[in-house]
């Protein structure tokens, strides 16, 4: 059916004719065999080609590879060889600029150690005048310093022999205050005896000065109401009389 | 009437100073009914009325001998017993128990006998004195009482009490 889809037909009928006759000649199952054959020759011409073009294409690739392999090493060797002039040339240089270097260093280190020397030669005088001064300056503090010493030692020993003839004198005075405590204590005991004693007596003396007012107080209420005017007229005018010439004097004052 | 307050004669009626001040008003009121009766004689020609007064006022005019008839012998009795009130001694007497008339009169017998006929009693009461009596004249007191005798004899009960501790 394909391989005679455009095919132009000169009459109507005759291309009825030639379909009809298609139809019954190229009938499915013919149709079918013939896709199947096709497809057979097309997947056959297909491996052909395929190998065919695996065979090429890894010449290509193999020669390629050689291609690129040689074309980097002579890269790779021009670029080498390009280095290593570079190398040699900046190697030149930086020796001739480490010579030119090397020589200032060496000028400006001679000129610095010709300064150092004279530094420290004079900082090494210096010293040494410092040390002779140091050295007069400590013999005087020394001398000072054992006189301060000495001296110190004297008012020690002064002081010493205050505070022992002070500890001496203070423990005399605790001797003495001990002693005077004792009699004090003793003296104390014997005021508290005395004291105990005189307030016993007076407790006794208020006790009995209460007693004898409690008794008078019994006498005012046991013979308050037992004597009447009358019975006491005789005795008030004896004892008026007797007491006369008191009251005389006094009212006519 | 020419008699000063100070020859004045107290009854024994007559106690203590209240009293002559109960005189002194008793002798004004009469000095007034007589002055009102006199003015009423002269008026309406009335009877004089009787003369009313106590038994003290009549002792005291009986035993000074006064008479006080005329206003002017009753002025003069008035102004002597105001002297008599200011100036006469007052003795004043306190006692255990309640004093009697009777009593106090024979103390006021004795006072006027013994001390100023002229004198005068104050009488207080003071049961603490258990007897006898207190004496307070200008100056002094002189307690007569059984209390004072208790109080001077208080060295004698201290005394018995001290012995009877040193018994014990």
């Amino acid at each position: 059916m394909g391989l005679f889809q455009h095919k132009n037909t000169a009459k109507k009928s005759l291309s009825d004719e030639l379909e009809e006759a298609e139809e019954l000649l190229f009938d499915a199952a013919f149709r079918d065999e013939l896709k199947a054959h096709g497809r057979e020759y097309i997947e056959r011409v297909l491996d052909e080609n395929v190998v065919l073009f695996k065979q090429d294409l890894d010449a290509t690739v193999a020669y390629i590879n050689t291609e690129l392999r040689q074309q980097v090493a002579r890269q790779l060797d021009q670029q080498m060889a390009d280095i290593n002039q570079v190398n040699a040339e900046l190697r030149d240089h930086i020796a001739t600029r480490i010579d030119e270097q090397f020589v200032t260093y060496t000028n400006t280190m001679k000129e610095a150690q010709d300064k150092a020397l004279a530094s420290l030669e004079e900082r090494a005088k210096k010293l040494e005048e410092q040390h002779d001064q140091l050295g007069n300056v400590l013999e005087k503090s020394f001398a000072y310093q054992d006189a301060m010493m000495t001296n110190s030692v004297e008012q020690s020993k002064s002081k010493l022999s205050a505070i022992r003839g002070a500890q001496e004198a203070a423990v005399q005075e605790l001797a003495s205050s001990v002693k005077a405590l004792q009699d004090q204590h003793a003296q104390l005991s014997q005021m508290l005896e005395q004291t105990i004693v005189n307030q016993e007596a007076m407790m006794i003396g208020a006790f009995e000065d209460n007693m004898s007012r409690i008794i008078e107080h019994y006498l005012v209420a046991a013979l308050g109401e037992q004597y009447d005017l009358k019975a006491q007229l005789p005795a008030i005018i004896q004892q008026m009389e007797a007491n006369k010439q008191a009251m005389v004097d006094d009212m006519k004052l | 009437m020419n008699e000063p307050y100070v020859h004045f004669v107290l009854p024994l009626s007559v106690i203590s100073k209240v009293e002559v001040s109960r005189l002194l008003s008793e002798l004004e009121r009469v000095d007034d009914e007589q002055t009102q009766a006199a003015v009423r004689e002269k008026v309406a020609s009335s009877a004089q009325p009787q003369l009313m007064v106590s038994r003290q006022f009549a002792d005291f005019l009986a035993q000074n001998k006064l008479v006080i008839n005329t206003a002017q012998e009753r002025a003069q009795l008035i102004k002597q017993l105001h002297l008599l009130k200011e100036h006469m001694p007052v003795i004043h007497m306190t006692f255990a128990v309640d004093a009697d008339r009777e009593s106090l009169t024979k103390l006021t017998q004795w006072v006027r006998t013994s001390i100023s006929p002229q004198a005068v009693i104050e009488v207080g009461l003071q049961p603490a004195l258990i007897a006898g009596v207190s004496v307070r004249t200008t100056n002094h007191i002189h307690d007569l009482s059984m209390r004072g005798v208790i109080k001077k004899n208080h060295g004698v009960l201290v005394k018995e009490l001290e012995a009877l501790r040193g018994n014990r």
